[in-house]
């Protein structure tokens, strides 16, 4: 029989969200009450597909 | 080796070139026989390349006073139509291992600081700082006045200053920055310590000097308090001489606007520019009638001193400048912050000792201005579109000319590597 016991236990537990994207999706969780983790990311070269690829080239940043 | 591996080593290269660096000021000579290429019909003027047409009313002034003061024309008018036919030439200070701050331009007689770097063998020059008088060249404004004065600073002024350099045997800048951290300065708009420690080490060699206008010229630098900002940007482009030939770097070497565009220089592609319309400082006016609109654009190299890491990018040095300007202690700390995110180095010399003893961040990396999305912010004096200073305040660089650099380097490392 399987145990399900970890996952109950996870589903069980206060929910805490990664949020990664903008701050706002996490402040209306908060707002309900959920904690929620920031994730301090952005998109390479602000999503600049030209500008990711000649960084790469480049050697990254 | 592979392209990054390239990259990595030059840049290496080019941190060791800007942090062992040693500018000495060794000199005061004629731009002419000073400055390499110099010519006697060219006038360099601060910031990116530019069409004679499009100079902004200050620059404009500037080139065609400095014209008359060098003989070339008989007055502005003569010389703006000689301007205007190709028979007076404007080039980019940067170019030369020069630089202009504000308005200031530089013509074949005008007396240069020279400045050595010790450890690369680069020279670079610029002019004197002519004091606190706002009608000046510096400020694009020309008249009697201004025309009397530059006559001072290239007669008495520059053989009074000029033997007492060569009898001082060189002073060291990297010693006058050390001596004086600490001490609040940001060193591109904020001086006063540093112009305070060169003049200590400068009277006693003055006072040997025997010349009836001797005392005057004492009076003149002991009374300015922004006399270390020019001989500091002759110190930095003597640094970046070398820098710029550095082929495969991404650190940016040269910086300046000249009202109308705003640009930057990288190691990689030496004195080519990457440009951009030029910003606006903002920050406090001189004047409460004065407005935004008054404004010209970015206009100067003075900016050069932040390629190094003065100024903005070492803020939190100098936190008074922040008050100032209207911003504040924690603005201060997050400029050089953000500066620190994109730097690939950090100057020794001078810690600060409320930054937990942390030194100036160096070398900005263009990379990493457009892979972090994070732009740097310079220290500058704002222009009036009509001449003479508006204020002083900061400007956010533009991203256009990092993402323009990044391209144009990338095409001169593909070219190198013989895939174009």
């Amino acid at each position: 029989m399987t145990d399900t016991s970890k996952i109950l236990s996870l589903f069980r537990s206060e929910l805490v969200v990664v949020n990664v994207g903008p701050k706002s999706f996490a402040d209306v969780l908060e707002k309900q009450g959920y904690k929620s983790l920031q994730v301090d990311w952005k998109p390479a070269a602000g999503g600049d597909k030209r500008m990711q690829e000649l960084l790469d080239y480049l050697g990254g940043y | 080796m592979t392209v990054p591996e390239k990259v990595a080593e030059a840049n290496k290269r080019v941190i060791d070139i800007m942090t062992k660096a040693r500018p000495v000021w060794t000199d005061v000579r004629p731009a002419i026989d000073a400055v390499p290429g110099m010519e006697r019909n060219l006038i360099l003027i601060p910031g990116p390349p530019i069409e004679v047409k499009e100079l902004p009313i200050p620059l404009k002034t500037a080139v065609c006073g400095a014209a008359c003061h060098d003989g070339l024309a008989k007055n502005v008018d003569e010389a703006w139509e000689m301007v205007l036919r190709g028979e007076i030439k404007i080039a980019p200070s940067q170019d030369y291992n020069c630089g202009n701050a504000a308005s200031s331009v530089m013509s074949a007689s005008m007396p240069v600081f020279v400045v050595e770097d010790k450890t690369s063998g680069g020279a670079g020059y610029c002019v004197p700082h002519p004091g606190s008088n706002p009608r000046v060249l510096r400020w694009g404004i020309y008249g009697e006045d201004v025309e009397e004065n530059l006559r001072f600073i290239r007669g008495d002024y520059a053989e009074v200053l000029g033997e007492a350099v060569r009898k001082s045997g060189g002073i060291d800048l990297v010693r006058i920055l050390s001596k004086t951290a600490g001490m609040g300065d940001e060193n591109h708009n904020r001086q006063p310590a540093a112009s305070m420690a060169l003049a200590l080490e400068l009277v006693p060699y003055l006072l040997d000097v025997q010349h009836p206008a001797r005392d005057r010229v004492i009076k003149e630098i002991c009374a300015n308090d922004r006399f270390f900002l020019h001989v500091m940007m002759a110190g930095v482009e003597a640094v970046m001489q070398k820098a710029k030939e550095e082929p495969y770097s991404t650190v940016m070497v040269g910086m300046g606007g000249n009202g109308v565009e705003f640009g930057i220089q990288v190691a990689a592609t030496g004195n080519k520019w990457y440009t951009t319309p030029a910003p606006k400082i903002s920050g406090i006016f001189l004047k409460p009638t004065t407005t935004e609109d008054d404004l010209l654009g970015y206009l100067g190299d003075s900016c050069v001193t932040e390629v190094w890491g003065l100024g903005g990018m070492s803020a939190i040095a100098g936190p008074a400048y922040l008050r100032m300007t209207g911003g504040t202690f924690r603005d201060a700390k997050e400029r050089t912050e953000k500066a620190r995110q994109v730097s690939l180095g950090e100057h020794n010399f001078a810690p600060i000792p409320w930054d937990d003893y942390r030194g100036f961040p160096v070398g900005v990396d263009i990379r990493k201005v457009v892979g972090l999305n994070i732009l740097p912010i310079s220290h500058g004096g704002s222009a009036l579109k009509t001449g003479g200073q508006a204020g002083a305040g900061a400007a956010e660089l533009p991203m256009e000319v990092f993402k323009k650099a990044v391209e144009g380097v990338a095409n001169e490392v593909k070219r190198m590597e013989g895939e174009e």
